[in-house]
């Protein structure tokens, strides 16, 4: 691992401070240090950052606690960041976490990955009881699968679909699954290709009597995924076809006005499909700031989760645990160390969905109490940190599920349906009207 | 914000309450009161920070006129009242009580701080027992410790009781889990594969992947795709569209080389159907092979979409509800393995149960035809593979999987089904086939044991063993991906910038 070549380290400027790890070991004392460090490099301060970072680098460790590895990854894209950003810095050498060297996972790892914690099995269980419940009754149904997962959300809706769309009258609909391969996704990274992975998801349906049909289409989060929008405009329209659009931490790809409306745009010409639901599960965090300090800040804040939840499931040096601190480190990096539109990682807090949301036209459905305890019955089979809050949302007051760790939030979950163009009413009150 | 009132009303009676940042409301009352979400209290509760000694005291309520100590304060008041004490001294005072919320004495802790207190007293006993306590409850058949003793015992109850097991011996604690897991299991995949081997040379449930271009006109290829369930729907907009005839035939149109796939289609074809049917179907079948192909493969370059089409056009030709219609399961002609059941393929109706208590059973065998010949076809499928694989191959295979990216070794070799009848990709058993082709892709060097005569539907054994290690997958991967330059970028899901120049190079 290359860390900064330091030849001269001169002795800190803080008297009295030791770089014993007991002392700063705790979070707080760390994002200070980071915050110093940023603060150096954002100044172009050679010396300071140089000093900082030879702190730092004596208290963090990638084999230490989850503040210590926290803080690895975050010295590493901090070097990055200096390294890439003037000459001042040319005595730092810039490792950056380059997705040549992420892990490419096979199915059966991906499978196992997201249920080691419930970061993705919270959204997918939320995700596919509002789904279940809007497409009953229709004969189709085509979903299309924004996912971060490659598709581990569809053999349990797979499932589903096979045990409770099942009655007397009717076979269960048919199936259609349309994903988006993008030129250069996000870890974690799929180690087979997305044919193969079709071929698989339609097999498992047909071991449960749903036909099934699977589409890739190729598209860019970095233009709004057009040409998706655009493939499914043209797409015939079926009679009795349910169409749903599955966002699991996908959608914050897309840029956001920093850049370009893409993604205001985006849900806008979603909008404009008609959906049946959309169900939107992101990660709560504010990493849009333009300021470099506020946004490594929030990053910090957000970041430690998934260090510290891994210390729950995962041994220490296990190689899963390498594989996903190395994907949370490709993250941090891009927040830290990329510009424009390179930084792709442009997370937004809830709220400011919801908005967006509401401004294409769509409203929310809560997600019922079932779902609620079937939420909870889950997270109890995880460590105990794990907690799930329901949040009233006061502009449409329904209820939201929050995912929590120790207290704080990781995830939010939420299903859409289009509102009415008529009247403002939703969707669904329009059928039932009219 | 209501306040407790009645200091003998425990909250939370067992509730789980207050594992750290657990936020299970405890069993509502008759009445639904807005509650403070656990740890977030009231602020205007009083905080309690009590010892952990006083904490752990089991009475902590005493009665002022025996001394007696009792664990709740309801227990103390039921005693009370057996003193006969005067209606006055009955009485609790009557001030207004403030609620009171707990925090837990070990600093660091979450809920140390007041403003994370805990509303209840039992929540914060359970909390700080298990947080902080010795865990001195030891279930038996796992090896789950707890320091509280209700949730050992609410451990012990479910513990081994809801098991899934997959066939590959993974055992899970969760459907959801075990779900995703089966629906990707390679373990799983090769069971049934053997399995439909013995049944022999059937065609599998289409699975095929076809090439979609995004011109609508080619959407309707999209459309016959779904012929077999969509016919039983009282929706023929979407079915069957009519397919021109020389849809069967391979099409000699160029295809533009981005590819964009457009379905892989399931053709769930029943178990038993009435002899029209079948002929129809062997038919349909027959047809097939002559259009397998893989993309890569310069002399059918269409083939897939016309693989698909050629499935469905015939199908569409007759009536094709009638073809999928039929829903009398019939697993006499499908003598199961002896690790099955018979299953109900029927594409109609079917009792949930069957889904449902599927689960733990052995795979379902695919729905196949019934009794096709083998086809034989003018160009075998095991000939145009393996002609893919000769012109795909670079003979740096290993390379050349390399390049792409995809240089991991699999967690567990996998054992391929030896079949004789080289299928094409779509028309082989689905399962195995991604088994395969995955194997293929990483590399895998036991898929090329020598001691098996041939591999699985690629029929590949025999030019493997000639063309060790990734030749043959390097020539397949290029094959399924197509041979063009373009899209291999996004056929192995990830590629840079260099590994295409070193495709086409």
């Amino acid at each position: 691992m290359n860390k900064a070549m330091i030849l001269n380290p001169t002795r800190p400027v803080w008297p009295g401070f030791s770089s014993s790890k007991s002392l700063c070991g705790d979070a707080s004392c760390m994002e200070q240090l980071l915050l110093h460090c940023a603060n150096a490099i954002e100044s172009n301060d050679a010396t300071l950052t140089q000093q900082t970072i030879w702190v730092i680098n004596n208290l963090a460790s990638s084999d230490g606690d989850s503040t210590q590895r926290l803080a690895s990854s975050f010295l590493r894209a901090l070097i990055s960041r200096a390294a890439t950003k003037s000459p001042a810095f040319s005595f730092l050498s810039a490792a950056s976490a380059s997705r040549e060297t992420l892990h490419r996972f096979s199915v059966m790892e991906l499978a196992s990955f997201v249920d080691l914690t419930p970061w993705h099995r919270f959204g997918f269980i939320a995700a596919n009881a509002a789904i279940l419940d809007a497409v009953k009754g229709y004969s189709s149904v085509h979903i299309v699968d924004l996912s971060l997962t490659h598709c581990m959300q569809i053999p349990t809706l797979i499932d589903s679909m096979a045990t409770q769309l099942i009655d007397k009258e009717q076979p269960p609909p048919l199936l259609r699954l349309t994903v988006v391969l993008a030129e250069s996704p996000p870890p974690p990274l799929l180690g087979i290709s997305y044919e193969e992975l079709g071929l698989k998801l339609v097999s498992f349906a047909t071991t449960r009597n749903i036909a099934m049909e699977f589409r890739i289409i190729y598209s860019s989060y970095s233009d709004g995924l057009s040409s998706l929008t655009e493939q499914l405009r043209l797409d015939p329209l079926v009679s009795n076809e349910a169409l749903v659009v599955n966002c699991h931490m996908m959608l914050h790809y897309i840029p956001h006005e920093t850049i370009s409306s893409s993604r205001s745009s985006f849900l806008k010409e979603l909008r404009d499909l008609n959906p049946t639901m959309v169900t939107l599960i992101e990660e709560d965090a504010d990493f849009t700031s333009s300021n470099f300090i506020s946004r490594l800040r929030s990053l910090f804040n957000y970041m430690w989760i998934p260090y510290d939840t891994a210390d729950t499931f995962l041994t220490c040096g296990s190689e899963q645990r390498q594989w996903y601190e190395a994907d949370v480190g490709w993250r941090i990096a891009n927040v830290v160390a990329k510009e424009g539109a390179e930084r792709v990682e442009r997370l937004e807090p809830k709220r400011r969905w919801f908005e967006r949301m509401r401004d294409a036209e769509f409203t929310g459905v809560g997600f019922g109490e079932a779902v609620e305890r079937e939420v909870k019955a889950m997270l109890e089979e995880h460590a105990g940190g794990w907690g799930m809050k329901s949040d009233v949302d006061d502009s449409d007051d329904v209820e939201r599920f929050v995912l929590t760790w120790k207290g704080h939030s990781v995830v939010f979950a939420s299903a859409w349906v289009p509102m009415s163009r008529v009247d403002g009413c939703s969707y669904i009150e329009a059928l039932e009207i009219g | 914000m209501p306040v407790e009132l009645d200091d003998s009303s425990t909250v939370s009676g067992d509730a789980s309450v207050s594992s750290t940042g657990n936020q299970n409301p405890p069993p509502k009352s008759a009445g639904k009161k807005k509650r403070n979400l656990p740890g977030m209290p009231d602020p205007d509760s009083e905080v309690i920070a009590l010892s952990p000694k006083t904490l752990m005291a089991t009475n902590r309520f005493v009665c002022e006129i025996c001394s007696k100590g009792f664990q709740r304060d309801q227990n103390l008041q039921l005693h009370r009242r057996g003193h006969n004490l005067p209606w006055k001294l009955r009485q609790r005072s009557s001030k207004e009580v403030r609620k009171k919320v707990y925090v837990c004495p070990v600093s660091g802790c979450v809920h140390h701080d007041p403003s994370r207190a805990l509303g209840d007293l039992t929540g914060i006993k359970k909390h700080f027992c298990r947080k902080h306590g010795e865990k001195k409850y030891k279930c038996e058949k796992c090896s789950k410790s707890y320091a509280v003793q209700s949730d050992w015992k609410a451990h012990s109850k479910i513990c081994g009781t809801k098991e899934y097991r997959c066939d590959c011996g993974t055992l899970f604690s969760r459907r959801d889990s075990f779900i995703t897991h089966r629906a990707f299991c390679e373990v799983l995949a090769e069971e049934s594969a053997k399995n439909n081997h013995t049944q022999s040379n059937k065609l599998y449930p289409e699975t095929v992947i076809r090439k979609n271009l995004p011109e609508p006109e080619l959407k309707s290829p999209a459309a016959v795709d779904s012929p077999p369930s969509v016919a039983l729907v009282p929706a023929p907009a979407v079915s069957v569209e009519p397919e021109p005839e020389p849809e069967p035939e391979p099409e000699p149109e160029p295809e533009p080389q981005p590819a964009n796939i457009a379905s892989s289609s399931v053709l769930p074809i029943p178990d038993s159907s009435e002899s029209p049917e079948n002929n129809t179907l062997e038919v349909v079948m027959e047809e097939a092979p002559r259009t397998i192909g893989l993309n890569g493969s310069n002399d059918h370059s269409n083939n897939n979409k016309s693989l698909y089409a050629g499935l469905f056009a015939s199908s569409s030709s007759t009536a094709s509800p009638s073809l999928y219609a039929s829903s009398t399961p019939s697993s006499s002609r499908y003598p199961p393995s002896s690790s099955m059941e018979p299953i109900s393929l029927c594409l109609s109706t079917t009792s949930p149960s069957l889904f449902g208590a599927t689960i733990q059973d052995p795979p379902p065998h695919f729905l196949t035809p019934m009794s096709l010949p083998p086809p034989q076809p003018a160009i075998s499928a095991t000939a145009l593979l393996q002609k893919a694989a000769q012109m795909g191959s670079t003979g740096s295979g290993g390379s050349l999987l390399r390049g792409l990216g995809i240089v991991s070794s699999t967690s567990s070799p996998m054992e391929l089904s030896s079949h004789d009848a080289g299928f094409g990709l779509g028309l082989g058993l689905p399962c195995s086939s991604g088994t395969g082709l995955k194997e293929l892709m990483m590399g895998n060097s036991s898929v090329f044991d020598p001691k098996q005569t041939t591999l699985d539907f690629l029929g590949l054994g025999r030019a493997a063993g000639n063309n060790p290690g990734g030749g043959g997958g390097g020539g397949l991967s290029s094959a399924l991906w197509g041979g063009g330059s373009g899209m291999d970028v996004f056929g192995s899901g990830e590629l840079s910038g260099k590994d295409i120049g070193r495709r086409s190079s």
